[in-house]
């Protein structure tokens, strides 16, 4: 049992069912090491429903008629939204200095739809929006940015805009200047580039909330496979494999590999920076 | 050639060799007429035949009665024709001939033959195989996968795909050789280990085959250790290793006397891998001639082997000090509590290989616990023979920067009880990765880390306060209590520090956990609660009863929460007021408490908030009424189970199951067949299972393949249950 869930009981097994359940249904895989992580992180949701164990708030998520309701707590409880500006910029370097002038070459009638599959808190997305108006991109040519992410309480911080310090510790201090104003404690986003972004919610796992976001040209779902299991991180691939834009990329973070789970994309190094393209539709 | 038309002509001749017979389809693919091929000798038809050297295969089938194939790559027609479409690398018509005795009764009385047009599969063969050679991988990948999947392709263009660059296009070539694992292929690979062993990605893809074919391939590799090529020696070795055939082990023990020390390092190596228990003494009297280059892989191989009866010989290498390493490894590994003194000693030297000595001992520790469960053995022998030069190693091995692994040495510190130790513990209680075991060996020490730990709570780091907190709590010395009730205002470690205080069980931290029986936060609410139930004073009746009447419905349910746990006989009319609370929370907490408030109204208001409660009101009610031991409870408790909130049912159908309430099994099992939900229909299981019986089993029994795993499990565990019930 973990550090805060000494009140309740975990029933024999119980604790297995819960990792095999929340990693059906998000992606997330709590390793056996990291169950009292889990088990600790639920603790606060099975008190807040009057359960004593830990097997009854299963069956809720499980078979209640408003499990719904619940996952999203689960979600918001256990997703990490932990991130900052400028985090692994050699990918977006990559998008705004090299695969948008080739794209922008061949196919001048069409919109670019940029998809930010997790963007946590919206640090992502941003970072995106601010790298293409430094470039010049937005005056050049029709650029739409989608960011999503399972947590909705994640979403609802990045629709405010306002970031505290520790998201600044990789963004150049000129950047921050004009792109950010001190509000209380934090530094709010400027309204022009938090506007060109669209908010949504999607659980990566299941198709068809993907389906609306992943009809992009560029997906960046970067540090979010680290917490998912092989089968999930198979699932999410196959979905962006099925609705991505053709010649389709798709970035993920510097610590994650698709090698194991797909053939449907190659992996390819651009500049400095790997990025995977949809087999046999390369620019 | 149309794809419908048949691609295989045949035809017949009698002993003489003359036509016979000329069917059409070989009519149309060699364009001579039946009439004017019946008839006419073969050797008229075809008078190149004895000089091509075809003409003894011909008479060989005739007088030996064997089935001759014309092999296409060496042959390429019998008949020469053009291809029936034009193509591209071929000007004659391309045929797979094979050529078999027609028989009468015992005697051979001409030959069947049949031309099979392959041109345009070897064709295609050609272009993969010109593929194979492109620039870009995706190409060579496509080709090779294409080879390799279609066995009907020779495989032989797929020997230089063995050493292409990408490992993608090396992976889809070895593959294609382990799908035919034919004996040519088989050979045509040995052949090129001995062609080409100077090329590394050739010999090791072509050994990868060799090690995943079905085909026995122990006798060649057997014969290659006698080669007199050192190289192909020691391929062959590392071969046979790979193969995991204990048939081998003989040769490769001859071979651990080769001239060559690279064949001897990788017998020792195949050996190892083999796990060849008979090879031991040869490998340890190896280890023990403290060759430089070959010592160091006997090791390996006998801890692959395993076999623990080598530890005793491994000890004196410690003095060794190239083998020192490796053979503190081995002790980990193999030794048993035997190796403490020798590990120990070398601990205690100012050079010790601290990290190594350290993983050994706790492999050993580990062994031991997982084996006998007398890890606390070697950890005790350890601290009686590690001197302060040992302590200090480790102390030093702890603060080096930079270190990613400190489990080992921690958990060996953890097992000294030293002064000077628990504080080099304590300032590891920030790692995550750690913290259960730094909590585990502080909590060891007891009382004397109190002051260690209570300056830790001060720390920057939320996660050392953390781990401090629960320390505190683990170690239960009350002179924590004050600095605990500190941190009680901290709301991230609130929940820890009121679980710690429970721990305790310090009267004097009621004050504090008071404060918190209002928090916003349940889960804080909860701790406090469970904290103040710990406590077990009088003093707390007196504080806690005028608290159910707070205008704060979270101070009013903890209050209840509080005063039904300890069922205090001045609450109870107070309790059963509270039971219509206008707060949901104040009136669910009531009912789920009332069951240990002695009062004769309980039964009634229980009953009452069954039937006409909310629904979490009535499934607080159905929860507690599987604590009240009164003859009328199963009835309502029955009507429970047709309530219209399914955890009303729920908790209905696990009540009858606490009351082990055979008068329930009936409708626990109309639960079974006719409840649309199947956390009720899983309740319903467990307690059928509780309440037990034969009859019980028969009820479940046929639920155990229920199309739902949980039903299935909870199905399985209640036929288990009834049955030790019975």
């Amino acid at each position: 049992m973990g550090f805060r869930s000494q009140n309740l009981v975990l029933p024999e097994g119980a604790g297995s069912l819960i990792q095999n359940l929340i990693n059906e249904r998000t992606g997330m895989w709590f390793d056996n090491g990291k169950r009292d992580l889990l088990i600790d992180k639920l603790s606060p949701l099975v008190i807040e429903h009057g359960f004593t164990s830990y097997l009854d708030y299963y069956y809720l998520l499980k078979y209640d008629t408003e499990s719904h309701l619940e996952w999203e707590n689960v979600i918001n409880a256990l997703s990490v939204q932990e991130t900052y500006f400028w985090r692994e910029i050699d990918q977006v370097r990559v998008l705004v200095q090299t695969l948008l002038p080739k794209w922008d070459a061949r196919s001048a009638n069409r919109n670019v739809r940029i998809w930010s599959a997790a963007c946590a808190t919206g640090e992502e997305p941003l970072t995106i929006a601010i790298a293409l108006n430094e470039a010049g991109w937005f005056e050049r040519m029709p650029i739409e940015i989608l960011a999503s992410d399972a947590s909705s309480k994640a979403i609802e911080r990045a629709r405010e805009g306002v970031y505290r310090d520790r998201a600044f510790r990789n963004l150049p201090a000129g950047l921050r200047e004009r792109y950010f104003s001190k509000e209380g404690s934090g530094w709010r986003v400027r309204s022009d580039i938090h506007s060109r972004i669209k908010w949504g919610i999607a659980n990566l796992v299941e198709e068809e909330q993907v389906a609306p976001f992943a009809a992009a040209d560029f997906i960046f779902c970067r540090n979010v496979f680290i917490y998912f299991s092989e089968n999930a991180i198979r699932r999410a691939v196959r979905s962006f494999s099925k609705f991505i834009r053709s010649p389709g990329y798709l970035f993920v973070g510097a610590a994650e590999s698709l090698i194991r789970v797909t053939t449907d994309f190659n992996l390819t190094e651009i500049g400095d920076a790997f990025v995977y393209t949809k087999r046999e539709r390369v620019i | 050639m149309s794809s419908t038309q048949p691609s295989v002509g045949v035809f017949t001749t009698d002993t003489k060799l003359v036509i016979q017979v000329w069917d059409a389809t070989l009519a149309h693919l060699t364009g001579i007429a039946a009439e004017s091929a019946c008839g006419q000798a073969l050797t008229a038809l075809l008078p190149d035949l004895e000089q091509r050297g075809l003409l003894k295969r011909f008479r060989r089938s005739l007088d030996d009665g064997v089935v001759e194939v014309l092999a296409t790559a060496f042959h390429h027609y019998l008949i020469p024709c053009a291809p029936v479409t034009p193509s591209k690398h071929f000007e004659k018509m391309q045929q797979r001939v094979t050529i078999a005795p027609l028989r009468d009764d015992e005697s051979i009385a001409g030959l069947i033959v049949t031309i099979e047009d392959v041109t345009e599969r070897l064709e295609h063969e050609r272009e993969l195989s010109a593929r194979l050679a492109y620039d870009d991988e995706a190409t060579r990948l496509d080709a090779a996968e294409t080879l390799s999947n279609d066995q009907s392709y020779d495989a032989t263009p797929l020997l230089g795909a063995l050493s292409d660059e990408s490992w993608r296009v090396r992976r889809a070539a070895v593959k294609g050789f382990s799908q035919r694992a034919a004996p040519e292929a088989i050979s045509a690979l040995l052949n090129s280990v001995v062609e080409n062993h100077h090329n590394p990605s050739l010999l090791n893809s072509a050994l990868q085959v060799l090690a995943s074919t079905a085909v026995d391939t122990l006798s060649p590799l057997r014969e290659l250790l006698n080669d007199a090529e050192p190289d192909l020696r020691m391929q062959a070795a590392l071969a046979l290793g790979e193969q995991g055939d204990a048939r081998a082990v003989p040769a490769l023990v001859k071979a651990l006397r080769d001239e060559d020390s690279n064949v001897r390092y990788h017998a020792i190596e195949a050996l190892g891998k083999l796990k060849a228990a008979e090879a031991i003494e040869p490998i340890i009297e190896i280890a023990e001639s403290r060759d430089f280059f070959l010592s160091f892989p006997a090791l390996d191989a006998l801890a692959q082997i395993g076999d623990t009866s080598v530890a005793p010989r491994i000890a004196p290498l410690l003095e060794d000090e190239l083998l020192r390493d490796p053979a503190v490894s081995l002790l980990g590994r193999l030794g048993d509590e035997t190796a403490v003194a020798p590990l120990t000693a070398l601990l205690n030297t100012p050079t010790a290989p601290t990290d190594l000595i350290a993983d050994a001992l706790t492999n050993l520790h580990d062994r031991f616990e997982q084996q006998y469960r007398e890890g606390a053995y070697i950890a005790e022998l350890t601290s009686r023979q590690v001197s302060p030069t040992g302590v200090q190693n480790l102390l030093d091995a702890l603060e080096t920067p930079g270190k990613e692994n400190l489990r080992s040495i921690a958990l060996v510190l953890g097992w000294l009880k030293r002064s000077g130790v628990d504080k080099a513990l304590t300032r590891l209680l920030g790692r995550v990765d750690l913290r259960d075991d730094i909590i585990e060996a502080l909590v060891r020490y007891g009382s004397t880390t109190v002051n260690l730990l209570v300056a830790q709570l001060a720390a920057e780091d939320l996660e050392v306060r953390r781990s401090a907190v629960v320390a505190l709590g683990r170690i239960g010395d009350s002179s924590a209590t004050p600095a605990l009730v500190q941190m009680l205002n901290e709301e991230s470690l609130a929940i820890e520090a009121a679980n710690a205080l429970g721990q305790i069980s310090d009267p004097a931290a009621a004050d504090g956990l008071l404060k918190l029986i209002g928090s916003s936060d349940a889960s804080i609410r909860q701790a406090a609660v469970s904290a103040l139930n710990s406590l077990a004073t009088p003093s707390i009746a007196h504080r806690i009863i005028p608290m159910l009447h707070h205008q704060d419905p979270n101070v009013r349910e903890s209050a209840v929460k509080v005063a039904g746990y300890f069922g205090y006989p001045e609450a109870a009319s107070d309790l059963l007021k509270l039971s219509r609370d206008p707060n949901e929370g104040v009136r669910v907490a009531v009912i789920e408490h009332l069951p240990y408030v002695e009062n004769e109204q309980t039964l009634d208001v229980l009953i009452h908030a069954l039937q006409h409660g909310t629904p979490k009101v009535r499934a607080a009610a159905a929860r507690a009424l599987g604590n009240m031991d009164a003859p009328q409870v199963v009835d309502h408790l029955i009507k429970g189970l047709a309530d219209e909130d399914a955890w009303v049912r729920y908790f209905s159908a696990r009540a009858l199951g606490r009351l082990r309430a055979e008068a329930g099994v009936k409708a626990l099992e109309a639960v079974l067949e006719n409840e649309k939900f199947n956390h009720v229909r899983i309740a319903a299981l467990d307690s059928l299972g509780q309440i037990g019986g034969q009859r019980i089993a028969g009820i479940v029994t046929g639920f155990v393949n229920d199309d739902d795993p949980d039903v299935a499990r909870a199905a399985e565990a209640a036929v288990e249950k009834s049955r030790k019930h019975e």
